[in-house]
């Protein structure tokens, strides 16, 4: 290695200890690549393989009568995940509608009205709340809310009624956490003018804070359905698997995730490639939220 | 149900089993398969492990079709199995070991007033056809129906004697376990489930279900064994060739009288030897 400033080779050391450090920058540089380089790699590896596994189902379904077939049973050869998709669409919504307003009125309370004391207890029990596996979300629906549940409709307690409760508690700390950020980024100077106008504290928030902060509000709830579209133990043990349409609040139903783990222990053949399938719709779904984040987060640039 | 978990579990016994330090290949034997043969594999496993020093023999319940495919696939030495064979599976020099008989009881909330059932009515109930407990002589109440997944040998044996070609009502509750579909049953005043008889006592939990009469018939060791009960069949070890000498020994185990006369009957079900004593 050459020095073209005459300044490093006056002293050998010199040389010697720049070049040492100009190895260790470069390896650093190789090893942090390297590791943003496995993640890329993982998803495309992962997407490649789901994908190759799940391509079969166009000849061995169909696309049309796979996407849009009305009944799910592997057992009599008819994969039409219709109802399953519906089942996801419907306990994804139903948590984002119990779920939402309670993660940005926590994040509000936090961001705006609790003191440092209060929210220094507050914040990291709802953190805490994200930390809990979801099996013991499940477990938890499934020996306490579900014989509640069960009595109110007047069935067995498995449903969407159930797991919309538990699945709202399970995205309030990732939306509450992201909302927090997003109202937090609003200069203090915004809400001072506010108040110096003579706004009342809800008047600040209602009209100045939150409508600032709605870009990333609005990418919190969306990182939140990624959750609740993807959520699989708490959902198997509370929908009830039963691959139907809607049939009420009460009734069971069953979901693309939870339907994927229930069956892949024993699926073969055809059966097997349309859990892939189910996997790829699971993984456009997912990419088409993150992506939408992104579009709507250039949008606030 | 949670198979791929459990499949992750049993692997990652088996590595640890094998980087243990003495533990040889021919010293251990994986069993896999059906849940309601899990007390019996389970229970003669560790009395056998406790008479036969540094022998390792692995029990895991992923039901009866899992562990069918994983002794075809040589990633486990005995399946255990609440049904026979399906076409498909024959033929796949898997040989056949009798290890007990079983009896599946239709169960119902102890409220229930209704006591036993007609095999039409089970087929008509489990199919969606009969809707409501005052249609067999009930209170006027929905019935819920509870149901095992696909994979499960039960279910497997429930649909092959009741239901014959008649199809499962799709909207009823899927549970993943004999354990849970008795739980639900127990709390639930208006559901019906199907279980082995030898979970149908209480165990340790103080939840009461009751088993009703099938055509007449109430569900018991002597109705099961002597063929009277409808709702009966064989439970199996399915090995692939010849079992290994260790596999062997643990199946001959199992067929002695201590586990006959011992975890079998203590688990509720009825002793190979059953028959010939009648």
């Amino acid at each position: 290695m050459t020095t073209p400033n005459g300044v490093a080779t006056t002293t050998g050391e010199l040389t010697l200890v720049s070049r040492q450090m100009q190895v260790r920058e470069w390896l650093l540089a190789a090893v942090f690549f390297l590791c943003a380089f496995v993640a890329v790699l993982a998803v495309a590896l992962i997407f490649t393989f789901v994908g190759y596994k799940a391509l079969p189902i166009v000849t061995e379904v169909g696309l049309w009568p796979f996407l849009f077939g009305r009944v799910w049973a592997s057992s009599e050869g008819l994969y039409g995940i219709l109802p399953l998709i519906e089942g996801s669409i419907v306990v994804t919504l139903g948590a984002l509608a119990i779920g939402t307003p309670l993660a940005v009125g926590t994040a509000i309370f936090l961001s705006e009205i609790a003191s440092p004391g209060v929210r220094a207890i507050v914040r990291p029990a709802v953190e805490l709340l994200a930390g809990i596996p979801s099996v013991v979300y499940g477990f938890f629906g499934v020996v306490m809310l579900r014989p509640l549940i069960g009595r109110l409709t007047d069935g067995i307690g498995f449903g969407p009624l159930t797991t919309w409760i538990i699945l709202a508690i399970m995205i309030v700390p990732t939306i509450a956490a992201l909302s927090e950020d997003a109202l937090q980024s609003i200069p203090m100077g915004i809400r001072e003018a506010s108040y110096a106008m003579g706004a009342t504290q809800w008047q600040t928030i209602h009209k100045v804070v939150v409508p600032a902060a709605k870009i990333g509000i609005v990418d919190a709830i969306i990182l939140g359905m990624g959750r609740a579209v993807g959520e699989t133990m708490a959902v198997l043990m509370l929908i009830g698997g039963a691959a139907v349409f809607f049939e009420g609040i009460g009734s069971p139903m069953s979901t693309l995730t939870s339907q994927i783990v229930m069956d892949m222990g024993y699926s073969t053949g055809t059966h097997r490639t349309a859990l892939f399938a189910m996997a790829a719709i699971l993984f456009v779904i997912s990419m088409g939220l993150v992506l939408a984040v992104r579009l709507i987060s250039r949008d606030k640039e | 149900m949670h198979s791929a978990l459990i499949a992750l579990l049993v692997v990652c016994i088996a590595l640890t089993g094998c980087g243990r330090g003495g533990s040889r290949a021919e010293d251990q034997v994986i069993v896999t398969g059906s849940t309601t043969l899990l007390p019996i594999a389970e229970q003669a496993a560790e009395q056998f492990q406790g008479l036969n020093p540094g022998t390792s023999v692995l029990v895991s319940g992923l039901g009866s079709s899992a562990g069918i495919e994983a002794v075809i696939a040589g990633t486990s030495g005995i399946a255990t199995s609440s049904r026979d064979l399906k076409s498909e599976e024959e033929g796949r020099g898997l040989i056949d070991t009798p290890v007990a008989y079983d009896g599946i009881a239709v169960i119902v909330n102890p409220g229930n007033p209704v006591d036993g059932l007609t095999t039409e009515q089970l087929r008509a109930i489990y199919a969606g056809e009969i809707t409501n407990w005052k249609d067999v002589g009930g209170a006027d109440r929905v019935i819920d129906l509870v149901n095992r997944d696909e994979a499960s040998g039960t279910r497997e044996a429930f649909k092959k004697i009741v239901m014959g070609d008649a199809h499962f009502d799709r909207s009823s509750v899927v549970l993943p376990g004999t354990g849970q579909v008795r739980d639900v049953v127990s709390r639930s005043p208006g559901a019906i489930g199907y279980i082995s008889v030898g979970f149908v006592a209480p165990r340790f939990t103080s939840t009461l279900v009751k088993a009703l009469r099938v055509d007449g018939v109430k569900p018991s060791e002597e109705t099961v064994a002597s063929q009277e009960y409808p709702i009966a069949r064989t439970l199996h070890f399915f090995t692939k060739g010849e079992p290994t000498a260790l596999a062997h020994r643990y199946i001959d185990y199992v067929l002695s009288d201590d586990v006959q006369d011992g975890v079998v009957i203590d688990a509720g079900f009825v002793p190979v030897t059953a028959r010939d004593r009648l």
